[in-house]
Order: C-alpha cells, then structure tokens, then sequence
C-alpha cells in the first residue's frame, strides 16, 4: 500500500519525482525496489514501462511473450506495468480507437529539460499494428535498443521524434531507390 | 513547349511519378506514426487513467512468473 505521503503525492497529477541523484547525467536511477521507509515518489524511476495486450491471437503477440523475459532482463531498472487481460480489456473499452494495436508498449518518461512542461512524458508502440512476425520482432528489439540507448537522454520525445524523422527520410531514398513501395522499416 | 503528344506523355508519366512518390512518403509517413510515437496530448487521459492505476496501488510491477 502506498504510504500517506505518496497519497497525497497520488492527488497531484502526474505524480513528480523528487530530486535525486539520478538526475544528474550519467546516473542511472535506481530499481524500484520495495522499501518501506521509501515512498513512492523517491521510488519512481526515470522510465516506466506499460503493456497492454488484451490477447489478440497476433503475431505481434507470439513475439511479445516469447521476448518478454529477455525485455525484462534487458530492462532490469525499469519497472514493467502489465495490465493483464480484463484490464487491458476495460482499457480499450474505454479508448476503442485502440482496438486492434495491441499489444501497445508506452514507456512514461520525465522530462529533465527545463523549458518542457512537468509531468510524464514518453512515446508508444502499437505493435499489434505489425502482422508480420519478423516487423513485429524487429520493432521490439529496436525498442529495447532506443530505451538502452536514450537512458540517460534529457528528453526522450525529441529523441524519438529525431529518430522518426530520420526513418522517414530513410523511407523516402528506398522509395527513390528501388521503389520499395510496401514495408515500413522500423 | 508541348509540341507532340509523345511529350505530353512523357510529362504526364514524369507528374504521376513524382505524384505518387509524395504519396507514398506520406503514406509511409502516417504508417510509421501509427506504430511509432510520442505521446502527445491526445494521449494525455491515457496516461492519467495509467499513472492512477500505479499511484493507487492497483497495478504493481511485474515480478516474474507467467505472462497474465
């Protein structure tokens, strides 16, 4: 149970992370692991990871429990939120736009730069948007790439968006190239 | 100048072309932001409706075990 404190961190919204140590650059932050004195907020890592599959019978769904345990050793400081079938279900009952892109991945994310507004901050996957097991595989271990490598990163959504800017130009050449007209390569 | 139709072919051919390149870079365009992206506003209410799970207490990390 959270204690009072991180209660009534709860009521603010999104909930803050106190300064630590692992703000100043090249510190990883710590794993979140259980400690009773602690409270939340001085528990909350720089990422968070959340998985909602609802259980599509999908490609994209044989990958992602067949690369989980390796995602999660891949990411040991990184708390992993599973939202577990009914919930997943609840979820996109409620936001049915998202029917279908399961498995989503979102990873929250505070943002360290000063001028960007407080609060969570990340990007997503929709990787049940992949039929292809071998896009879908691919698109997974790029995640786990981008996340290692964009650890320590002031701002990971201006990472990601470089990052798709530059998979969009790469796009744009193959289509120039050899008119590959039918994948998407990330 | 378009003088014979030859030319107006090869024109209309070099326009489809070019037509259809835009086309698809955008269209790569909007089904790489599909799978891959930042969340934006939009996405603002998902992710309070998640963060509360968390801050509630209802959804905790995964600790091992099977996949739910």
């Amino acid at each position: 149970m959270p204690t009072s404190n991180a209660q009534s961190e709860s009521s603010r919204r999104p909930p803050r992370r106190q300064k630590t140590q692992a703000d100043a650059p090249g510190v990883v932050a710590a794993s979140p692991v259980p400690n009773g004195d602690a409270t939340v907020a001085d528990e909350l890592p720089r990422f968070r990871i959340f998985i909602v599959d609802s259980g599509w019978n999908s490609a994209a769904r044989q990958v992602l429990h067949d690369n989980f345990h390796l995602l999660r050793d891949l990411q040991r400081e990184t708390p992993i939120y599973l939202l577990g079938r009914e919930r997943s279900i609840d979820l996109l009952r409620r936001y049915p736009a998202l029917v279908g892109k399961d498995p989503i991945i979102r990873v929250h994310s505070e943002v360290l730069r000063k001028h960007r507004p407080p609060g969570f901050h990340g990007f997503r996957l929709h990787l049940g948007l992949l039929k292809e097991h071998d896009h879908a595989l691919s698109a997974l271990q790029k995640f786990v790439r981008f996340i290692g490598v964009h650890r320590d990163s002031r701002d990971l959504e201006m990472d990601m968006r470089k990052k798709l800017r530059l998979e969009g130009l790469q796009g744009a050449f193959e289509i120039i190239a050899h008119g590959d007209a039918h994948g998407v390569s990330i | 100048m378009l003088e014979t139709s030859a030319d107006v072919v090869s024109v209309g051919a070099g326009l489809l072309a070019v037509g259809y390149v835009i086309y698809e870079i955008d269209r790569r365009q909007r089904k790489l932001h599909d799978i891959w992206d930042t969340l934006g506003a939009h996405d603002e209410e998902r992710t309070e409706y998640l963060e509360g799970l968390v801050a509630s207490g209802e959804l905790v990390p995964y600790t091992g075990g099977a996949l739910p």
